[in-house]
């Protein structure tokens, strides 16, 4: 191996370290390891700026600036109580419709904002009940990343794959998993109900309060509403039809953000750009920046023709090593920067003869997506959860959640194993 | 805990002590935008604070609101009713 090689596996292996002990922010050490691959001559500032994805970080901007001004009219909150009214204040109900709506959510938004949005309401309508919210939250974190799964806006990995291979549009993300998406989630929502149907007994008065609420009051702006509903349409529109009019999602996304910025004026604008997730968003840039100073010295290379070796060149056995590697490693390890090192792994594999790349990009994104279930700190959207749940006295105790998300993240890696090779594979 | 008074042709305000929280009731008399704005902006003050459970709002049928405080942000909130003039006085009460 090159001296130059050498230096970039080092830093990329004490950033990764860095990264999954969380001593230090993961925006900072991953900045600083991608300077460092410019710093030290690993690669060229002009090369690093082209490993960047700028439809990565358009598509990711573009959606939370629609996301947080359309939250801003109250109409997540709006849908959360009419949901609870419709399961008429059963809490097991309402566990399953929020578990529903979070998965649906995450699909379309993306699955960070969506618990972002749920957590609140679920607090609000948990505590009327005088019900503990751990369940909810649990079955909401699971049902963000089963939803995630199912496009290609709804879990950074899949952001990522899809602007990465310019074959794999919105549609075929849908086409390819939405229907495992709904499988688990079906197979899911009966276990959801015998974990935690005795834990959220409430009284008929308290349900009966639920069943009063006045849930049109919760819309703060309908002048504002119906701007989102249109821009956000729109963008929706323009993510099923992107190829057609030579289009990256990225773009889509921006121009949904822009013209929803036109019509609101330029006093949401401010608000709007604070919401953006910027910390996430330099994130991303270091990380592109790191995996390029691996791609640029042939590290990648080398790793791929040795999973290549390992396997044989076996489709079916690369396919489910890729799958269940995805899977395992993202349940303990952020999925982002593992997505962002096997894209290159497999496009190298492209090039030393696997000629049918489809089914080994569709088991990353279920490893990726699906594995983010197994441990708490297994997604962004896990994290998240936990955090805003401990601030409010109800902590998510890692070995709590482990008990749980594991077994159900291994449920859901069996039916997609199944799915991978029946549909691809044979 | 505070004793306080306000407007009674105007409002109505009733409390109850559960496990962990004190439970509100306010009942508004009239659509006056004054008082409506009011119990908007308290509503706005704790929905903007980034704490998710210290004051929850739910709005029923007939001006009515439920209103469920943590009962560390008692004070908080009673004075935030204070503040937005939908309260007369507020005192401490001698225990």
């Amino acid at each position: 191996m090159e001296q130059q090689a050498i230096w970039a596996v080092g830093i990329f292996l004490v950033i990764y370290a860095l990264i999954i002990s969380e001593k230090i922010h993961r925006t900072i050490v991953a900045m600083i390891g991608g300077l460092l691959m410019v710093i030290l001559g690993i690669v060229d500032q002009e090369t690093a700026v082209h490993h960047i994805d700028f439809n990565t970080l358009g598509l990711l901007i573009g959606m939370m600036i629609i996301v947080s001004t359309t939250a801003e009219t109250g109409v997540f909150k709006y849908i959360a109580v009419l949901a609870a009214k419709k399961a008429k204040g059963e809490p097991v109900r309402i566990l399953v419709l929020l578990s529903l709506i979070t998965a649906v959510g995450s699909a379309f938004l993306d699955n960070v904002t969506t618990v972002l949005l749920m957590v609140p309401v679920t607090f609000s309508i948990t505590r009327q009940l005088r019900v503990n919210p751990v369940p909810f939250l649990v079955t909401q974190i699971i049902a963000s990343n089963v939803g995630g799964t199912a496009t290609l806006i709804g879990d950074p990995p899949n952001i990522m794959i899809g602007s990465a291979v310019k074959e794999l549009t919105f549609m075929a993300f849908i086409n390819n998993l939405a229907p495992v998406a709904v499988v688990v989630m079906a197979a899911y929502v009966p276990l959801f109900i015998w974990m935690f149907r005795k834990k959220i007994q409430t009284t008929d008065e308290l349900k009966r309060g639920v069943m009063e609420m006045n849930e049109k009051e919760l819309i703060s702006d309908p002048k504002l509403l119906r701007k989102c509903l249109i821009v956000l349409g729109l963008t929706l529109i323009g993510f099923f039809t992107h190829q057609l009019f030579h289009l990256e999602s990225a773009t889509v996304a921006l121009a949904g953000a822009f013209v929803l910025l036109l019509l609101t004026g330029e006093h949401m604008m401010e608000q709007a750009f604070t919401k953006v997730e910027w910390m996430t968003i330099f994130f991303f840039v270091g990380l592109f920046v790191l995996v390029s100073g691996l791609i640029e010295t042939g590290v990648i290379a080398e790793l791929a023709k040795q999973a290549i070796d390992l396997t044989g060149g076996d489709l079916v056995a690369t396919s489910l090593l890729i799958l269940w590697l995805s899977a395992i490693a993202s349940a303990f390890l952020d999925n982002i920067p593992f997505v962002a090192t096997m894209i290159p792994m497999i496009q190298e594999m492209g090039s030393m003869g696997v000629s049918n790349l489809e089914p080994l990009w569709w088991s990353l994104a279920l490893g990726a997506c699906l594995g983010g279930n197994g441990s708490l700190i297994g997604a962004s959207a896990n994290l998240i959860v936990a955090g805003m749940s401990g601030k409010e006295g109800y902590p998510i105790r890692f070995v709590q959640y482990l008990k749980i998300g594991f077994p159900l993240m291994l449920l859901s890696i069996v039916i997609s194993s199944v799915y991978v090779y029946v549909r691809y594979l044979i | 805990m505070l004793n306080y008074s306000y407007d009674e042709a105007a409002l109505q305000i009733s409390e109850s002590a559960n496990e962990n929280d004190m439970e509100f009731r306010i009942v508004l008399a009239t659509d006056d935008p004054s008082i409506l704005a009011g119990l908007k902006q308290v509503r706005q003050e704790f929905d903007e604070n980034r704490v998710y459970t210290d004051v929850l709002f739910y709005h029923y049928p007939d001006r009515e609101y439920k209103i469920i405080v943590r009962k560390d942000y008692y004070v908080d909130f009673v004075l935030e009713l204070m503040k937005q003039r939908l309260l007369k006085s507020v005192a401490w009460a001698e225990d």
